[in-house]
């Protein structure tokens, strides 16, 4: 079971920018969203993360409607907006926002402050840092409220190659851990081997192959296969 | 030269001589400034951001009404006004006219447009921006309506004291609605053109440097405001 998608359609100015007829991310599991540029990856993400309506379609949730987990959901771009505030408010943010308690909030802020090595900016105001540091800052806000589906865009686009690996065994210990959902874009196929369990490539807006990741190492699709190749 | 040097010379004289009628003349400028910006504010802060963040059919031409308001020539605004609230008008009954109330709605036309204009242009995309932000961090509407005034609160700063610039600085629309009448509607700005026109340049200088140090402090303060320490404008030490 996971999120299923069935016939997703959008449009923009009249052209169709996705156009998914039936697919199902596994649940606890990460998986890559593959694909050449405004292939339609992130306008996915957005409809998957109610950031955006689908012309038509439906999105359930283990049979569910996905209303019910849209509040367990959280998405996070390689430009996510940091509040005018310090790294630590950022963070706090979305368990402030769940009228946690203060003792609560704090342990996991500085838990998340520390996982991601950022302690040193903790009272930093998070328009002052770097895009590395932002993105770093973004993840860490997401993760706060351990979120059911992980959505990310691009989730090492600016991040210093030496906190690439950091990141990504940050992402998969938590999927790991608590069996966290994680759909990750990404154009770097050789992350997506590193991170991924199953990846979907999807060409014109449409799911070109959805497969284990070891399919995309030696593809038979000639496209995809000069996509990897190049990428 | 020299009548400009003896005219700065009167001025500081007049300046420190708290001549009452001069202070009485900056106290209204103030006020009827101060009330209209407020009221543009009220209107134009709520109608700025709503339309900006929002998508709806006809945003185009809002926009392009809005930029067209900003720039409303203030005489046209006062004709206007007069022609409302005048005798034979339809609020004539009301007997606004030549009154500060007249030149407090004057300038609120003429400012309203301007904080609308600026909170609309600059919420379009911050705004949609915030929102989406803290949809995906699980905020409710009271926490994002929260986050939104906070995240803007630079924004609609730099509006409303955009908006008591253009107040305090106006001249056309309030001459006409006000009709510059000595101690009851003469307000800085009508004073200095009255002044100038009798060639009494150190009364004219003397408001002027008033007129300067009151925008010189509405501006400081936005610049506090805006750039002080924790608002993302901050140098990085390292």
């Amino acid at each position: 079971m996971g999120i299923k998608l069935e016939n997703i359609k959008k449009t923009y100015n009249g052209k169709a920018v996705l156009n998914v007829d039936k697919l199902i991310i596994k649940e606890s599991i990460i998986t890559g969203i593959l694909g050449p540029n405004g292939s339609g990856k992130t306008t996915m993400m957005k409809i998957i993360s109610d950031l955006l309506n689908s012309d038509s379609g439906s999105i359930s949730y283990d049979g569910q409607n996905f209303d019910y987990i849209k509040d367990n959901i959280t998405y996070v771009s390689h430009n996510s907006y940091l509040f005018n505030d310090t790294v630590y408010e950022n963070i706090a943010a979305p368990l402030k926002f769940r009228e946690m308690e203060k003792d609560y909030i704090n342990n996991r802020v500085l838990e998340l402050i520390n996982m991601f090595k950022i302690d040193y900016l903790m009272n930093e105001n998070a328009h002052n840092l770097s895009g590395g540091e932002r993105q770093k800052v973004s993840l860490a806000r997401a993760l706060a409220f351990k979120p059911n589906i992980l959505l990310i865009d691009e989730p090492t686009a600016n991040i210093d190659p030496n906190f690439i690996k950091l990141i990504e065994e940050t992402l998969k210990t938590i999927n790991k851990r608590l069996k966290t959902t994680i759909i990750v874009v990404t154009h770097n196929t050789a992350q997506s081997f590193r991170l991924c369990d199953e990846i979907i490539f999807i060409k014109d807006g449409k799911v070109l192959k959805h497969k284990d990741k070891n399919y995309f190492k030696n593809p038979k699709n000639e496209f995809i296969k000069e996509f990897v190749r190049l990428n | 030269m020299e009548h400009i040097l003896e005219g700065v010379k009167g001025a500081f004289k007049l300046i420190l001589s708290l001549d009452r009628e001069i202070y009485s003349i900056v106290l209204l400028s103030i006020y009827v400034s101060f009330a209209s910006t407020i009221i543009s504010a009220i209107i134009g802060v709520p109608l700025g951001l709503l339309t900006g963040i929002k998508d709806f059919r006809g945003k185009t031409i809002l926009s392009k009404i809005y930029y067209t308001a900003m720039g409303l020539p203030p005489v046209v605004v006062g004709l206007v006004t007069v022609l409302i609230i005048s005798r034979s008008g339809p609020l004539g009954s009301v007997g606004l006219i030549y009154t500060p109330i007249a030149m407090i709605i004057a300038q609120s036309l003429l400012v309203t447009p301007i904080v609308t204009g600026i909170v609309f242009t600059n919420s379009k995309d911050r705004g949609k921006e915030i929102i989406e932000i803290c949809k995906t961090l699980g905020a409710n509407r009271k926490h994002t309506f929260i986050k939104l005034i906070k995240e803007l609160k630079p924004l609609i700063l730099v509006a409303t004291v955009t908006g008591f610039g253009r107040a305090i600085s106006e001249v056309g629309a309030v001459m006409i609605v006000g009709g510059n009448i000595k101690g009851h509607t003469r307000v800085m700005t009508t004073f200095i053109a009255l002044s100038n026109s009798m060639g009494n340049y150190d009364t004219s200088i003397a408001m002027g440097i008033i007129l300067l140090s009151i925008s010189f402090i509405a501006n400081s303060f936005l610049y506090n405001r805006t750039m002080g320490e924790n608002n993302g404008y901050k140098i990085r030490k390292y």
